[in-house]
């Protein structure tokens, strides 16, 4: 049989193509099919051209060709196996296109890591309480009182609601009250060391309310009598490791013996309290104290019977109030009380419901168990994962698009030959859903392997629960979703192409087109411009909170903790440390102006203006402060007016009192406010209001500026200082290089002193930073997923700037050998890049403002944000995008022209 | 010639048939191996004979292999065992109607 030659094989594909024949698995059969029968025919003495036009003949011409390529795509698309053609070319086209693929998966995939862990974060943030089988019917009660300038919001209601609540209202279930004091000294009697617990007074009725349950002991009877506790799991592992914990003692604060009457599971993470050990409220006095206003707050928790209304139940505080509050508040304030006159002099009281579900994202009042979370952050965090996600499903549709030009024609020719917009369609998609699933495999693995790595930046413990099947739903909707999220419009622009317009030429769509895929370029660079100044906005915050003035110098100060234990030889302590030169100064006092040291907020007035029915406005809500000497001095805070404590006005410990500016603002006191008097009350009645004849005064000697002892989300409240011993810590000024020289020293000092305790100490600096590592956390998470959005953003960017090199390289050659340098090529291809990145900045900039003004707003100080930051983020972005694309353009315009235009 | 009316509910059968005989076959030698079985009588028109083989393949009777020699792409069809199994049924099924007609036109059929 004569051999066809290289070039009539040739001869023939290019034939068959012009004529038509372009179907994948079908063209090379037809081929060689012809091929076959074009030797055949020469073997009996044709030439090839007659050879060739007889074995076309026996196919029916061209007509019949196409007849029979149609028949065969006509039974593809009727049978069923189609889908598997569809997989199959899906899988051809990305194996061929093989960058473009990486880009798309890693692009995809670090996408949907980011979206699946901030959605596990969403979830646990939702998820708080959830454990509480009775969750939807507990109410958690609070009280919102307006009192003179006293206005306060508080989780907590008074002892006696419990109590009047159930009498009162046959909706009520049961009702369970909880009274934190902080962390106790806990040991077995019998041993000698002693850790601080998380301990909390508790209602019996606890077990009843909350879903808590019990490995040991009985729900019914736990916590019944005085002098018992329940414990936590852990807490009985660890005291009673030999087991049985139920009837065993435990002493608390070194004085009363307290027996374990129940052991319960540990409380989940979810919960929105954290005890290790509930001990009875039974015969506590604070449980009993009758006052309504003045004594015994404590979180309070009602559990409603079944279908019983919330509202309807608020709705009846108000008489409540006029029932029971407002006799007491008589009683207080004394005269002819009435609830209209109080009203009408702007105050008010009044209790309202939080549903349990809601205490962690929605509640943010005073007294609350734990720093709750917040919904606004769940809210922005949603964002956040659905901007990456969008900026990921960009990038799918770009990358198809763009390469769409390189597609157009097998596009065009299979309509030609019958193939339905559908078909196509599906195609389409189906290259789109192989690519998400195995973006998403892949971003599993990122998920699995980064979790720890969020939750040490969040603070939290998270898991891929990969043992539940709803796990597995969602994902398996995830796909569905995004896959026809980034297909759906690549397969629809792809197919709508007509091909009598592709079969002209008429549509260079690789570099033209792109409105739709610039807009989206710019939508990427807006959302990453956006995350950039979130992240320089929180930064500069924190760096302000951290670096402004504000009020008292942190630095080289160590305070000791728990001074108390030193008990008398607490002043002989600070006198003998301060014999050495590297201590400058030393104070004792439970007030430090950190979160977490001792605080006392009480009400007082300008003398003789004594709060009575008639007039209440003039009291003002400000903290006290037991203070020494030298205080001021230690903290180098700085007095502005007037004098510090002195020694040498013996008088100052009982009469004199240093506000700060705040308070001599608050009081009204004028220019002048020394020598001015205040006034408070210093003892309750036995049922807990204040008694009118304990009334004080005190003289302002000095005021002190304004410091913060707050986070500076709130605003400098007042507050003024007393020369009195209050023993929680003693603070240190030092001057040494030597830190651990200082430390030592003191340490010594206290083994000798208080040898039985520990020695804790801790650095004024850090301790104030820690007061914002809330913010921290937000800048890191923040900082994190606007990098990953520039990242896969940029990714997009590479391989689009690759893509356009390419179709641009004839362009290129020709502009070269023309004279072009390389400079004004590179600068040619990114131009058009800037200026998308440009055109983000200035969409994305009001945008920003808005946020970050929004954000800072909830701060009392605020850095300023100024127009240089979004010039940084604008910056960053444009200097990142051209880095990216800078590659790519370079190697197109070092390319030799003569390689390029000799291609085709 | 056979007309191609009495032919086309055979095609397949014939397909199917020859594969069974001689295993691995591409298009061109099916055409030409049918040719040889009946002295020229039938000859397959690639019209018909691709969507028949394309349209088994869907079916998943048959299995197919490409192979490339030089500058060409060869795609060999094979049946799979249930197109082994359709093979013989369909031969079975035609011989049947083979007597049907024969009784039916009142010839006899040697």
């Amino acid at each position: 049989m004569a051999e066809l030659t290289k070039d009539h094989i040739d001869y023939i594909i290019k034939d068959l193509h012009y004529r038509g024949i372009v179907l994948e698995g079908f063209e090379d059969e037809i081929i060689d099919h012809v091929c076959a029968g074009v030797e055949e025919q020469m073997v009996s003495g044709k030439n090839f051209i007659d050879a060739y036009e007889a074995t076309l003949r026996s196919f029916g011409n061209t007509d019949g060709l196409l007849e029979t390529q149609k028949k065969v795509i006509q039974i593809r698309t009727k049978t069923s196996s189609m889908f598997k053609s569809y997989f199959l070319l899906a899988l051809r086209n990305h194996v061929r296109n093989k960058f473009y693929t990486i880009i798309n998966v890693a692009g995809l995939a670090v996408g949907i890591a980011s979206c699946i862990v901030i959605m596990l974060f969403v979830k646990h943030e939702l998820s708080y309480d959830n454990f509480n089988e009775k969750g939807d019917r507990i109410y958690r009660v609070n009280t919102a009182l307006h009192f003179g300038s006293v206005q306060k919001r508080l989780a907590l209601g008074a002892a006696q609601l419990n109590d009047l609540f159930r009498q009162n209202y046959p909706e009520i279930e049961s009702t369970a009250r909880l009274w934190d004091w902080g962390p106790r000294y806990v040991r077995r009697p019998e041993h000698n060391e002693r850790v601080q617990e998380k301990m909390v007074w508790a209602d019996s009725t606890l077990f009843a309310v909350f879903t808590l349950p019990l490995v040991e002991g009985d729900a019914r009877t736990a916590l019944k009598e005085p002098n018992t506790v329940a414990i936590s799991q852990t807490m009985a592992a660890k005291y009673f490791p030999e087991g049985n914990a139920v009837g065993k003692s435990l002493l608390i604060d070194d004085n009363v013996n307290h027996r374990v009457t129940a052991v319960f599971k540990d409380l989940p993470e979810n919960s929105h309290f954290h005890f290790d050990m509930f001990r009875s409220i039974v015969e506590l006095p604070e449980s009993k104290n009758m006052s309504l206003v003045g004594g015994g707050w404590m979180n309070v928790y009602l559990l409603l019977r079944e279908g019983a209304d919330p509202h309807q139940l608020e709705a009846k505080f108000p008489a409540f109030i006029e029932k029971y509050v407002a006799p007491q508040l008589a009683d207080v304030l004394q005269g002819d009380f009435s609830m209209e006159k109080f009203r009408s002099q702007g105050n008010s009281w009044s209790y309202w419901l939080t549903p349990l579900r809601d205490i962690h994202l929605h509640s943010d009042l005073e007294s609350e168990f734990e720093a709750n979370g917040n919904i606004t952050y769940v809210y922005l965090f949603s964002a956040i994962a659905l901007f990456i996600l969008i900026v990921a499903c960009i990038n799918f549709m770009n990358l198809s698009t763009a390469r769409s030009a390189n597609r157009a024609r097998e596009v065009g020719i299979r309509k030609v030959m019958g193939s339905l917009r559908a078909h196509l369609v599906r195609q389409f998609l189906t290259e789109s859903f192989v690519l998400t699933f195995i973006s998403f495999v892949l971003a599993l693995a990122i998920v699995w392997l980064s979790l720890p790595v969020f939750n040490s930046l969040a603070l939290k413990t998270l898991s891929v629960p990969f043992d539940q099947p709803s796990f597995y739903l969602a994902l398996v909707a995830a796909i569905v979703i995004v896959g026809f999220l980034a297909g759906l419009y690549p397969s629809f622009f792809l197919s709508s192409f007509k091909p009598v317009n592709v079969l002209k030429g008429k549509l260079a769509l690789g570099t033209k087109s792109g409105i739709v895929r610039s807009s989206l370029v710019v939508f990427q660079f807006v959302i990453s411009i956006f995350l950039i100044v979130g992240t320089i906005a929180i930064q500069k915050q924190l760096y302000y909170t951290q670096h402004t003035k504000i009020g008292f110098q942190k630095d080289q100060v160590i305070i000791v903790h728990r001074a108390g234990f030193l008990k008398n030889h607490i002043q002989a302590f600070k006198d003998e440390l301060l014999q050495n030169t590297s201590i400058t100064s030393a104070t004792i006092t439970g007030y430090l102006p950190v979160t977490g040291t001792w605080r006392n907020t009480n009400t007082y007035w300008p003398e003789g203006k004594v709060p009575t029915h008639e007039d209440v406005k003039d009291m003002v809500s400000m903290e006290g402060w037991q203070v020494d000497n030298d205080y001021v001095k230690t903290l180098g805070m700085t007095i502005k007016m007037g004098r510090d404590f002195s020694r040498e006005f013996p008088s100052d410990s009982t009469e004199a009192i240093v506000l700060n500016e705040s308070a001599v603002e608050k009081f009204e006191l004028g220019p002048n406010p020394l020598g001015k008097k205040l006034s408070s009350f210093t003892d309750n009645r036995p049922d807990g209001s204040p008694d009118p004849n304990s009334i004080k005064s005190w003289t302002v000697i000095g005021v002190v500026e304004d410091f913060h002892f707050a986070n500076m989300r709130e605003n400098i409240a007042p507050l003024a200082l007393f020369l009195q011993r209050s023993d929680g810590y003693v603070a240190f000024r030092f001057k040494s290089k030597s830190t651990q020289a200082v430390l030592d020293k003191i340490e010594t000092l206290w083994k000798k002193l208080a040898p039985e305790n520990a020695f804790e100490y801790s650095f004024l600096d850090e301790d104030y930073g820690k007061m914002y590592d809330a913010e921290k956390r937000l800048a890191s998470i923040f900082g994190v997923f606007a990098g990953l959005a520039i990242v896969i953003a940029c990714l997009g960017l590479f391989a689009l700037a690759a893509f356009t090199a390419e179709q641009r390289t004839k362009e290129i050659g020709i502009r070269k050998t023309l004279g072009a340098s390389v400079n004004s090529i590179v600068f040619l291809l990114s131009r058009e890049y800037g200026k998308l990145v440009l055109i983000a900045f200035v969409l994305s900039t009001p945008v920003a403002w808005f946020g970050v003004q929004w954000w800072i707003q909830g701060y009392s100080y605020r850095a300023t944000i100024g127009p240089g930051v979004y010039m940084l983020a604008g910056g960053i972005a444009l200097a990142i995008a051209l880095l990216t694309i800078g590659y790519q353009c370079i190697r197109a315009a070092m390319m030799n022209p003569a390689k390029s235009l000799r291609s085709e | 010639m056979h007309s191609p009316e009495l032919l086309k509910g055979t095609l397949q059968t014939i397909v199917l048939k020859v594969l069974k005989d001689h295993g691995k076959m591409y298009g061109y030698e099916i055409t030409q191996r049918v040719k040889e079985l009946s002295d020229g009588h039938i000859l397959l028109t690639e019209g018909a004979l691709y969507p028949a083989l394309h349209k088994l393949e869907a079916e998943g009777l048959l299995n197919t292999e490409t192979v490339s020699i030089g500058k060409r792409i060869r795609k060999y069809y094979t049946l799979t065992s249930p197109g082994k199994v359709q093979a013989k049924e369909r031969v079975a099924e035609f011989v049947d109607f083979i007597q049907t007609m024969g009784s039916v036109l009142q010839v006899k059929l040697n």
